[in-house]
C-alpha cells in the first residue's frame, strides 16, 4: 500500500513538474505585463516539434536539440512580442486579450503546416527502469523531474541574482516607479517574452518526450496552465511552482483513490476552492483593501 | 406529373421490343465516409477498398439484373465523420442525386445520425467500419452492416481470457466511445459468468495518454491479468506505462492497430506477449486466398498495404451484386431488401463471415465474422487462434436490444 502511495507520488510529481514549467512561463508574462497568453500552448507545442526535428536532422541527444530549440522558442517569444503585443501595449486590455487569442489559431496552423498533423513522439533514448522496494522509477520520469527543477532553479537565480532578474521584479512591483528609476520597461517585457517561450518550449520537449505532441494537445495543456496560475496567484513564480506540483500530485490521487472519470474535475474543483477560500492564490499574502 | 411522364416514357422503352436484349446500363450509387478529419484513417481505405471491387466488378462485365448488364458508378461525398455533415450528405444523395443505395460508413456517430433517419427513406443502407451497436440494433429494414457490434466480440473475449486460467482481472478502458465501452460490458459479464472476478474497472478519456495512476492502482490489486482497451495509440501509451511500472501479468487488449502504429508509442520489449482479441478484420494471414488476392490488387491500385478495416467496405460491393443479381431487378427495393434478408454468403467477400440460420445478413441486418487471438511477438502480431464464437446465440440476443 505504501508503495503504490508513494508510486502515485512520484507519477503525480513527474507531471505536475510539467504544469509548473507551463505555469511558470504563463506566471512570468502575466506578473509583469498583465497579458493571459494563450497562445503559450502552441508555443510548446511549437518547440516540442522543433527539438524533434532537429534530433532527427542533426543526430544530436535530446539535451543539446532542447537547448538549440528553447534558443529558437525565446527568438520566436521576442518576435511574438514585438509584432502582436507591442503595438497594442497602450491599448485598453481586451485589446491583447484578442491578439492572444488570434496568436494561439495562427500558431497552432502554423505548427500544422509545418508538421503535419501526425502525433511525434520526442526520441530520449531512456527506457532504462529503477525499481526500489517496488517503487519503479523509469529513467525518462527521472530526468523529466530533473530537468524542471533545474529549470526552475536557474529561472529563480535569474530573477533574484542578475541585474535584468532585477529590472524584471521592478516592473512586476511598479511599472511607474521602474520607468522613473530609467528602466528600459520595453527590454523588459522583450526579455520576459524570451524567458516565458523559453520555458514553454522546455514543457513542449518534455511533454513530447513522456507522451507525444499532436494537434489539439496544446489547449489542455493551456487550460492546465491557467489552472495552476489561479491556483498559485496570478504573476506569483513560487505560486506556480507550488501549485503545478499540487495540481499534478491531486490529479494522480484523484485518478487512484476517487475515480478515474474525475481526475480532469480535479483542476477546476481546486480552482473553485481557491477562488472561494483564498482568491489572491495559494501563495500570495492578501492584499488589505 | 413531369416524374410520371418520365417513368411512362421509360416504361414504353423498356417493354419496347429492343429491351429484350440485354442492354448496358449503369447503376450509380451514393458513398458516404471521411475523407478528412481524424476518421479519414478509416474511411479513406474504405472509400478505396469500394473503389477497387467496383472496377473489378465493371471489369468482369458488371452485374447481371435480369436480362441486363449494369455496371456500377459513384457518387463520392466527404461526411468528415461528422453527424451533421453525414446527414446532409445522404439528403443530397437521396434527394438530388437519386441514389438508391448508399455505402461506406466508416464511422460511428456520423453513421448512427444517418442510420437513425434512414428507416423512413426509400433506399437501402449498408454500413461497413462503423461499430456502434444502435446502428443495427433500431431494427430498420433497409440498413444492413457488415461489421459485427463490439459486445459481440467482447463475450468471446471474456470467454477466452477466463480460458487461460485468469481468475483476478483488473480493467483500464476508453470511457466514453459506445464501441469500447459496450465491448467492455460484455467481457466483464462472460468472464463473470465463467467464474472470473473483476478486481477493478479503470477508465481513461478520449485526450489521455498517462494512465499511470489507473494502473498503478490496479497493479495494487494484483489481478492474475489485465484488459486494456480504446483506440490505438491510447492503448499503446497504456501498454508502454505498464511495461514501466514493472506489471508483468499477461495483458490483454481490444484496439485492432497494426504494429507499426504500436511500435510509434511503445518498445516492441514493452509491446511482447499482449494480446489483441478482436473480430478478424482483414487479415492475410488468417484468412484465405480472396485476402490474398484482394490485397495484391489494392495494392497494386492504391500502392500501400490495405488496411484491417477496409475489407468490411469491399464486402459491401460484392454484396450488393449478389442481392441484385437474386433480385432481378434495381428498382425495386423491397425485392432487393428480401434478397439481402435471404443472401447466402457471396464467394468474392474477403472476410470470414459466420452465416444465422445459413444466411449473411440475421433478421436486423447484421453480419458476423469469426473472432480472433493475436499476440505481439518480436515486433509484430502473429496470429494465435479462431475463438469459439457463436454467432447464433449473440443474434438471438441481439434481436431482443433495442438501443
Amino acid at each position: 500500500m505504501l508503495v503504490d502511495l508513494l508510486q502515485q507520488l512520484f507519477n503525480g510529481l513527474v507531471i505536475g513538474s510539467i504544469y509548473t514549467l507551463v505555469a511558470l512561463g504563463l506566471t512570468i508574462i502575466f506578473g509583469i505585463l498583465g497579458i493571459a497568453h494563450f497562445a503559450h500552448g502552441s508555443v510548446a507545442m511549437f518547440g516540442g516539434y522543433l527539438t524533434y526535428f532537429l534530433i532527427l536532422a542533426l543526430g544530436i541527444g535530446v539535451f543539446p536539440a532542447m537547448a538549440l530549440a528553447m534558443a529558437g522558442g525565446a527568438l520566436l517569444g521576442v518576435v511574438l512580442e514585438r509584432v502582436a503585443y507591442y503595438p497594442v501595449r497602450n491599448a485598453p486590455p481586451i485589446n491583447s486579450f484578442i491578439i492572444a487569442l488570434g496568436l494561439t489559431l495562427i500558431i497552432e496552423k502554423s505548427n500544422l503546416l509545418l508538421f503535419g498533423v501526425d502525433q511525434i513522439i520526442v526520441p530520449t533514448g531512456f527506457n532504462r527502469i529503477f525499481t526500489i522496494g517496488g517503487l519503479a522509477l523509469p529513467e525518462l520520469r527521472i530526468y523529466i523531474l530533473l530537468t524542471a527543477a533545474a529549470l526552475v532553479v536557474a529561472l529563480t537565480i535569474l530573477i533574484q541574482k542578475s541585474w535584468m532578474g532585477m529590472a524584471v521584479r521592478a516592473v512586476a512591483q511598479n511599472r511607474a516607479a521602474a520607468i522613473l528609476m530609467g528602466i528600459n520597461v520595453h527590454a523588459v517585457s522583450m526579455f520576459v517574452f524570451a524567458l516565458s517561450s523559453a520555458l514553454g518550449v522546455a514543457a513542449g520537449v518534455l511533454v513530447g518526450a513522456l507522451f507525444a505532441i499532436a494537434p489539439g494537445v496544446s489547449g489542455g495543456l493551456v487550460v492546465k496552465g491557467f489552472a495552476v496560475l489561479i491556483l498559485g496567484g496570478l504573476g506569483s513564480i513560487p505560486g506556480a511552482i507550488v501549485g503545478g506540483l499540487v495540481l499534478g500530485v491531486s490529479e494522480t490521487f484523484a485518478s487512484a483513490f476517487v475515480s478515474s472519470a474525475y481526475k480532469d474535475v480535479i483542476a477546476f474543483l481546486l480552482m473553485i476552492g481557491v477562488l472561494l477560500v483564498k482568491p489572491e492564490g495559494i501563495m500570495r499574502r492578501s492584499v488589505a483593501r | 406529373m413531369r416524374r410520371l411522364g418520365v417513368l411512362t416514357i421509360a416504361a414504353a422503352i423498356a417493354f419496347s421490343p429492343l429491351a429484350t436484349r440485354a442492354a448496358e446500363k449503369t447503376l450509380t450509387i451514393g458513398v458516404s465516409d471521411a475523407l478528412s478529419g481524424g476518421g479519414a484513417v478509416y474511411g479513406v481505405p474504405e472509400k478505396r477498398a469500394i473503389d477497387l471491387a467496383i472496377e473489378q466488378i465493371n471489369a468482369a462485365g458488371g452485374i447481371a439484373v435480369g436480362k441486363d448488364k449494369y455496371k456500377l458508378a459513384a457518387i463520392v461525398y466527404d461526411d468528415k465523420a461528422d453527424p451533421t455533415e453525414a446527414t446532409n450528405v445522404a439528403r443530397k444523395l437521396i434527394d438530388r442525386d437519386g441514389v438508391k443505395y448508399l455505402l461506406g460508413y466508416c464511422c460511428s456517430a456520423s453513421t448512427g445520425a444517418v442510420a437513425s433517419i434512414i428507416g423512413r427513406e426509400d433506399a437501402i443502407m449498408l454500413v461497413g467500419t462503423a461499430g456502434a451497436r444502435a446502428i443495427t440494433s433500431a431494427g430498420h429494414k433497409n440498413v444492413f452492416r457488415t461489421r459485427p457490434p463490439g459486445d459481440y466480440t467482447g463475450d468471446a473475449a471474456g470467454r477466452f481470457i477466463a480460458s487461460q486460467g485468469v481468475k483476478r482481472l483488473g480493467v483500464v478502458a476508453a470511457r466514453d466511445v459506445a464501441l469500447f465501452t459496450q465491448y467492455r460490458d460484455a467481457l466483464i459479464k462472460a468472464f463473470e459468468s465463467e467464474g472470473g472476478k473483476v478486481v477493478a474497472v479503470e477508465t481513461f478519456g478520449g485526450q489521455d495518454r498517462d494512465m499511470t495512476a489507473q494502473l498503478t492502482k490496479v497493479r495494487g490489486l494484483e489481478p492474475d491479468a489485465y484488459f486494456i482497451s480504446g483506440y490505438v495509440e491510447q492503448v499503446a501509451f497504456a501498454h508502454r506505462q505498464a511495461h514501466e511500472l514493472g506489471i508483468k501479468a499477461p495483458r490483454f487488449g481490444f484496439s485492432g492497430g497494426s504494429a507499426a502504429q504500436f511500435l510509434r508509442v511503445a518498445s516492441a520489449e514493452a509491446m511482447e506477449g499482449v494480446w489483441d482479441l478482436i473480430a478478424i478484420e482483414f487479415n492475410a494471414e488468417a484468412l484465405g486466398e480472396n485476402a490474398k488476392n484482394y490485397a495484391k490488387a489494392y495494392e497494386a491500385k492504391w500502392k500501400e498495404y490495405p488496411t484491417p478495416n477496409s475489407a468490411f467496405a469491399y464486402d459491401q460491393v460484392y454484396v450488393l451484386k449478389a442481392a441484385l443479381e437474386a433480385a432481378g431487378t434495381v428498382d425495386d427495393l423491397e425485392a432487393v431488401k428480401k434478397a439481402l434478408r435471404n443472401l447466402t454468403v457471396p464467394k468474392e467477400v474477403v472476410l470470414r463471415y459466420l452465416p444465422v440460420d445459413g444466411k449473411m445478413f440475421d433478421p436486423k441486418g447484421q453480419a458476423y465474422i469469426s473472432n480472433g487471438a493475436f499476440q505481439f511477438r518480436n515486433g509484430n502480431w502473429v496470429f494465435v487462434k479462431e475463438l469459439p464464437s457463436d454467432a447464433a446465440a449473440y443474434s438471438k440476443f441481439f434481436q431482443t436490444v433495442r438501443d
